[in-house]
């Protein structure tokens, strides 16, 4: 507050501090290096730091008892610049002979898929029926045997296995060197 | 009170499957309706980021020919249009060469080797003496007392490959059997036949150069079963067998 002062002074009064523990002119004089109070006592100061925990506490307990946010599914929200006008496609409408195609070649393929389902179907029945048939004439034979047979193989599972590709693997194919960086964003509650 | 030894002699074999490779080609229904679900797809979605910017460019190109004088925008010009990113990715895909889908035993139709139709499953076939004959059977060896079924089908497969076969066998349980009686010279009232046991197993390991296979053998697809095995032992065997 004292620089305002000073310029509208005139420029030749130098003005002296009386001692360093008076930094400003029109500020209270304290001739003397005077602290606040004197020390507070301890008790209150450890209540009044207890009584501060205490509240923290109770703040934590209360965004703990809060129901946990939801993690929001990124592929669920469409981002707002998809939504612009100007990303719509503008194609020419379906004639009526292509929605005449369409609908044919879906009832053909429903047909397609029901005979694959019911060949499937068959196959898995003779499947099971030849193996119930062996287990009858091992029972037939040996009591041990088909015991042995019946019991679950623990090793089966878990059975994992790669599934085919369009291409067999090329021999001495070298992939091109690179580094894949995941930038998947993971929430926690 | 022991039970009476039965008349029939116990057999277990394996079937050894090397599953596919490569994905069978689709049916004709199925690319027509992959082409037909491939177009709704395009008419219901909308412009990607690379699509906008392709028809902006566009639009520049076009205005900047009807318009010769208008030169302000070769200043801000992109030095990489997004057409030509298309044309340096097509480049780039016609230079890969991928391994053929047919491969070399395909074409000379080498039935021993492991690399033959790869889309479909092999299954091992070895050529045993039964009897006085030799026939083309799945491996199979003879069940002694004291193992089960499956360790029996186990020691068939490693007679004919080795040891260090790696196959994943599908369970305990048999999958299939085949009975038959022994022709009647040979038949007695303690040995009237025998009952073959199938058990199936996943073929893991990819080459068997290791494998010192003693007798013939073969791998050949369900189809061309029929070439090999008889006709009672073949209705038995294509019970379990999917293709």
């Amino acid at each position: 507050l004292c620089s305002f002062f000073f310029s509208s002074w005139m420029p030749q009064a130098v003005l002296f501090r009386g001692s360093h523990w008076q930094s400003s002119l029109l500020a209270f004089r304290a001739s003397l290096p005077m602290r606040a109070q004197p020390k507070k006592k301890k008790k209150v100061d450890v209540k009044r730091e207890q009584a501060q925990k205490d509240r923290m506490r109770k703040k934590i307990k209360k965004l703990e008892k809060a129901a946990p946010e939801m993690i929001p599914i990124e592929d669920f929200i469409t981002p707002l610049k998809y939504s612009d006008s100007n990303r719509v496609r503008s194609l020419p409408p379906l004639s009526f002979e292509e929605t005449e195609r369409r609908v044919l070649l879906l009832k053909k393929w429903c047909l397609f898929k029901q005979k694959q389902d019911n060949a499937e179907k068959k196959a898995i029945q003779s499947l099971v029926e030849a193996q119930q048939e062996a287990l009858k004439e091992l029972r037939l034979e040996s009591e041990e045997l088909y015991q042995a047979a019946i019991r679950r193989d623990e090793e089966l599972f878990p059975f994992e296995r790669d599934g085919p590709n369009y291409t067999p693997p090329l021999p001495g194919y070298d992939p091109p060197e690179g580094k894949c960086v995941d930038i998947t964003k993971v929430y926690t509650q | 009170t022991a039970a009476a030894p039965r008349p029939w002699r116990l057999f277990g074999a394996m079937c050894l499957l090397r599953l596919p490779r490569i994905t069978q080609p689709l049916e004709k229904e199925e690319e027509e309706m992959a082409a037909l679900m491939e177009q709704i797809e395009l008419e219901k979605s909308h412009y990607s980021d690379h699509e906008i910017r392709k028809l902006e460019e566009e639009e520049r190109l076009k205005r900047r020919k009807e318009s010769i004088y208008d030169d302000d925008e070769a200043a801000s010009k992109t030095v990489i249009m997004a057409q030509d990113l298309e044309d340096q990715w097509e480049q780039k895909l016609l230079r890969f060469k991928p391994a053929p889908r047919i491969t070399d035993a395909d074409k000379n139709n080498n039935r021993t080797s492991l690399d033959r139709k790869l889309d479909r499953n092999l299954m091992l076939l070895v050529k045993q003496k039964v009897g006085n004959q030799e026939l083309w059977l799945l491996p199979q060896a003879e069940w002694q007392p004291g193992e089960t079924l499956r360790r029996t089908a186990e020691r068939a497969m490693a007679t004919f490959l080795g040891d260090h076969i790696q196959a994943k066998i599908l369970g305990n349980a048999p999958y299939g059997i085949y009975k038959y009686k022994f022709p009647r010279a040979i038949r007695t009232d303690d040995n009237m036949g025998a009952k073959v046991f199938f058990f199936k197993a996943f073929l893991q390991s990819s080459d068997l150069s290791q494998a010192e296979v003693k007798e013939d053998y073969l791998w050949v697809t369900k189809d061309e079963l029929g070439d090999y095995l008889k006709a009672e032992y073949l209705k038995k065997v294509n019970r379990f067998l999917l293709d």
